[in-house]
């Protein structure tokens, strides 16, 4: 790799390259650097300002972070330029985008490739700064500071620099020939001259067709906003620690984590979404690593809000809200680090391919962990020995790697891991004890009967249920820091246990709110619980009427979920009087149940109504509860053949293929199947599920959904007979026959006639239709075989034509003119005829009924309301309190 | 001990004990002969078999006989090699894969996957030889 780009930078010596617009490339290159170095400035004019007060520092700041901001967004203008102009010497262009990309795709470019995501993350950090100058006052330039500081660490990401063999980020101007010098050595180039690469180059590799696709326009941005809000918190507390016991920052910290939590909320039940109507599996959450990797945060911060929460009102538990405001911007690097660093490569569908920058997402994490173990010390003594010990250390380490002789690279390798891991869990121990002794307050107990006890409480049970997450998620992470070989469990042993996890909090969060802060008369709140408690058990019952759902630990689930729903609901009514605004924490915890209502039925009554036990018999099997299936039938056969007009039976729907289309799509061939569905009561319906034939990632499936309100039919191709590889037709015979005559193939069982002659004309020439009659035993069907007379070359060509459901093909050879007297003139026609077994259309389908999933949307988006209205309230509540 | 510390001591004890079973529930990546051991001793678990399709065997769906049934040979990294059958249709890019992530278990003389996780690596990243002409596809129809 080294030598090969040595040979290329010699070959740009001496080539001068054809067609390149290398100063747009330039451009962009020397905005990162800008947006890399301003970024810098502000963090260290910002710090200046906090420590001397100075207001001319916090000038200089402001201004450097308004260019930051400016050359943030010049960046993206460029790299969308590069794309728009379709730049292909540019190799981010020609990997993620193509001449046939619609324009409102090209948004879409940005997430397909890390540099683009990086951007893109930059970008929201960037608003946020602005957003934080204007309104966070006094707290600006501590809380501005963090903030630059992780600017300017996002923005190394795209420095593309080069040193000693160590890649410091990925440039998304990187030029096609740096990237891939293998392109140059193409033999057409040879021909052409390889200053000219860009004339064979002249179309890119094209954005992943899942990712085209209106959802995934607006998913990622909305997943990467969530993202950057949490180093908003996050930067608080470090401002908090770093001012000393000033409760000032909680009420900010809250209102900016309920917003991530909102958004993240938001963008991860998108994802979802996007899978559900667009991928094939079948459903809206798959706990595979990716998709855990963005609920860790989500989960964490829900639980950070509510801290903030307790803390903001009753100044207890301020050593647990810094912890846990920390521990989620800890956790948004950490998934950043697991989905792109490549490690979870074996145990994830989707993830990143590793860009070489793994090492570089590690130091940011361990880079930002430092730093709140040094702002962590009181004594600032104590803080400057700390700083010297880990950066000696660091510097150190990264020295000795450069000078140690390369027989004993692999020892220190391996002991370089081990101090590491070790120096990592005590800076990690160190940070907490230090916390603790700082935020330690001396309140008398909390009450049993308090809302902060139960809430904290509740805060405990989610991040239990994280611990669980997060141990699975990590597993490739334990496999390759310990050697083990463990695999991540399947969607099945997550849902099993979270079943259970989500039940405490759950119930938590039906009747907590009934609770007031520090004392309760208990006798109130049993009144409240026993009452909703009891409306809970008759909803549960008159709902599972429809529901039908079997088991008393979902029985359970259902009931907890519905005590939450109408628990919050009900508890409105205590609020009636304090406005809409203050219902906020109700009205999302009560979309949260509608949520998990959904959540449960539809999966567990979820039916997949093409399920069969026909088909080949295997060995015995035996289920996990012991029952033996003699055939082997009994498992996961869910999929249909369906033939062309030709219903059957699923569920209770008659279904039936009827025809299929084909149509283009930019860049490849779509087909699209006419499934009917008809039942007994006279529903009918047509859902047309599709396949694509996609050039560069080979066959594609898109599912077709029927939306009722208290269902969803989901269908999906996974098969279908164009797929088949095609039987050649044989006994080929050739006739020479008038009009009217009838002939035969070659084995007597399909009639043909030729009816008549059709003239046209094509661009090329003359075309002549014969228009040809085919008699098979049950069936029949016209052929139209055609002759091109080319004026150009003279020649006559002739196109075939054929039906594969008929197994029939028919070729016109030739015509002659017997008679030269036009008034008896007769034609004649050569027509060569074959056959094959007839090939019948047919789909293989998979359908599935979804009970209710639509409790799944309508509860998120009750959810978002209820977050808006607490954000809201809140900022309101801000200002008063400040004016 | 004041209730609080109760209630913390319980949740972190279901901590650990969920930690604990998941890591006791937790299945691994072997290889064929692993996996056929185990199935000989009685281990009821899904194993992953990381291992590349052996293209010179033919792969076997048809759907006509059954839509949900297809058989092929696999091959692990360490050359044990196996017939597997996967009670589904037949996934869409299996020909193109390089490598491929088998889940289930070891029965007779098969493997018998219940999920196939496929990695094609250089889908996106296709070989650089550009048609000269532009897309064969007509634009419209």
């Amino acid at each position: 790799m080294n030598t090969l780009l040595q040979a290329t930078s010699k070959i740009s010596d001496v080539v001068n390259f054809k067609n390149e617009w290398l100063w747009l490339g330039n451009l962009g290159q020397a905005f990162i650097i800008i947006t890399f170095l301003s970024a810098f400035a502000a963090m260290i004019f910002y710090y200046k300002h906090e420590k001397s007060g100075d207001v001319a520092f916090r000038k200089a700041a402001r201004r450097s972070y308004f260019i930051h901001a400016f050359s943030v967004i010049a960046i993206f203008s460029v790299l969308f330029a590069v794309i728009f102009f379709h730049r292909y010497e540019f190799y981010y262009a020609w990997r993620h985008s193509s001449n046939s990309l619609p324009v409102y795709y090209m948004i879409s470019c940005f997430w397909e490739g890390q540099e683009g995501s990086f951007l893109l993350w930059i970008f929201w950090n960037a608003v946020i700064g602005v957003v934080l100058m204007r309104y966070s006052r006094k707290w600006e330039s501590p809380v501005m500071a963090v903030i630059s500081f992780g600017q300017v660490a996002l923005s190394s990401m795209l420095l593309g620099l080069e040193l000693q063999g160590v890649k410091i980020g990925s440039s998304p101007f990187e030029l096609l020939r740096i990237a891939r010098p293998d392109f140059l050595n193409i033999p057409i180039l040879g021909s052409i001259g390889i200053e000219n690469y860009l004339s064979i180059f002249n179309d890119g590799n094209g954005l992943n067709k899942l990712l085209q696709n209106y959802w995934m326009v607006i998913h990622p941005p909305t997943l990467f906003l969530g993202f950057a809000l949490a180093i908003v918190p996050f930067a608080y507390s470090l401002a908090a620690l770093f001012r000393k016991d000033d409760r000032s920052w909680l009420q900010p910290a809250l209102i900016w984590s309920l917003a991530c939590v909102g958004v993240l909320g938001t963008g991860i039940i998108m994802g979802g979404f996007w899978a559900y109507e667009s991928l094939s599996f079948g459903g809206y959450w798959a706990w595979d690593p990716v998709e855990n990797a963005s609920l860790l945060p989500w989960l964490i911060m829900t639980s950070a809000a509510h801290m903030l929460l307790i803390s903001k009102n009753t100044g207890r538990h301020m050593f647990t809200s810094h912890l846990l405001v920390q521990l989620s911007f800890w956790l948004v690097l950490y998934a950043t680090f697991l989905t792109r660093s490549g490690i979870l490569g074996e145990a994830s569908v989707h993830s990143f391919t590793d860009l070489g920058l793994s090492g570089q997402l590690l130091v940011f994490l361990l880079v930002f962990i430092g730093l709140s173990a040094s702002i962590s010390f009181k004594n600032i003594n104590q803080r400057r020995i700390f700083n010297r010990i880990i950066s000696g250390v660091f510097i150190g380490a990264v020295a000795l790697s450069f000078v140690i002789p390369s027989d004993w690279y692999s020892s220190f390798q391996t002991g370089l891991k081990w101090f590491g891991i070790s120096a990592f869990f005590s800076v990690i121990v160190l940070f907490i004890i230090n916390l603790y002794r700082n935020q330690k307050t001396n309140l008398e107990d909390e009450k049993l009967s308090s809302r902060e006890f139960w809430m904290f409480l509740g805060s405990m049970f989610i991040i239990l249920s994280l611990v669980q997450i997060f141990t699975a998620t990590s597993i490739p992470v334990f496999n390759k820091l310990f050697g083990f070989r463990t695999a991540v469990p399947v969607a099945r042993d997550y849902n099993a246990i979270q079943l259970w996890m989500a039940m405490p909090i759950m119930l938590l969060m039906a009747i907590g709110q009934y609770f007031s802060y520090r004392n309760t008369n208990w006798k109130t709140w049993l009144q409240d619980a026993a009452i909703t408690g009891l409306i809970s058990i008759a909803t549960t019952v008159l709902l599972n009427f429809n529901f039908k759902i079997e088991g008393y630990h979902f029985l359970l689930f259902l009931f907890l979920a519905v005590w939450l729903a109408l628990g919050n609901i009900l508890y409105v009514w205590k609020l009636k009087k304090l406005g809409v605004l203050a219902w906020g924490a109700s009205v999302s915890h009560f979309g949260f149940g509608v949520l998990l209502v959904g959540v449960l039925v539809s999966s567990v009554n979820q039916k997949v109504l093409s399920s069969t036990q026909e088909g080949i018999q295997l060995a015995p099997e035996q289920d996990e509860k012991g029952n033996v299936d003699v055939k082997g039938m009994q498992f996961n056969r869910e999929n249909r053949i369906l033939y062309k007009n030709d219903p059957i039976k699923m569920g209770t729907y008659e279904v039936e293929y009827d025809y299929f289309e084909q149509g283009i799509n930019y860049d490849s061939l779509d087909k699209f199947f006419y499934v009917k569905f008809r039942n007994q009561t006279g529903d009918t319906f047509t859902l047309v599920p599709k396949t694509q034939n996609n050039p560069k990632m080979g066959l594609l499936a898109e599912p077709s959904t029927k939306h009722y309100i208290h269902k969803d039919v989901f269908t999906h191709i996974n098969y279908e007979s164009g797929m088949d590889k095609k039987e050649p037709f044989s006994g080929f015979k050739t006739d020479t026959v008038a009009l009217g005559q009838v002939f035969t193939t070659n084995s007597g069982k399909r009639k043909l006639t030729p009816l008549s002659i059709e003239k046209g004309a094509s661009s090329n020439g003359l075309m002549l239709r014969l228009v040809l009659l085919v008699q098979g035993i049950n069936q029949s069907d016209t052929l139209y075989p055609q002759i091109l007379i080319n004026e150009q070359t003279g020649n006559l060509e002739s196109i075939a034509d054929q039906n594969e459901g008929m197994g029939v093909y028919a070729s016109m050879l030739s015509f002659n003119i017997q008679d030269p007297d036009p008034s008896k003139q007769k034609i004649s026609f050569v027509i060569q005829s074959a056959e094959k077994e007839p090939v019948r259309d047919y789909i293989v389908l998979k359908v599935v009924e979804f009970p209710w999933i639509n409790l799944v949307w309508a509860g998120t988006i009750i959810m978002v309301f209820g977050f808006v209205f607490a954000i809201t309230n809140r900022i309101l509540l801000q200002r008063k309190v400040l004016s | 001990m004041k209730p609080l510390h109760i209630a913390l001591i319980i949740i972190a004890g279901l901590g650990v004990a969920a930690v604990v079973s998941l890591y006791g529930n937790t299945t691994k990546y072997v290889s064929f002969s692993e996996a056929q051991e185990l199935s000989q001793n009685n281990y009821s678990k899904q194993v992953h078999v990381v291992c590349q399709l052996n293209k010179s065997k033919p792969i076997n769906y048809q759907p006509e006989v059954d839509p949900n049934h297809l058989e092929f040979w696999a091959k692990d990294s360490l050359g044990n090699e196996s017939r597997v059958i996967f009670l589904q249709p037949k996934p869409q890019d299996l020909e193109r894969t390089e490598k491929i992530v088998l889940t289930g278990k070891h029965k007779g003389d098969y493997f018998h996957a219940e999920a196939i996780l496929s990695k094609c690596p250089s889908k996106y990243e296709d070989a650089p030889v550009k048609k000269e002409h532009p897309s064969e596809i007509p634009k419209s129809l």
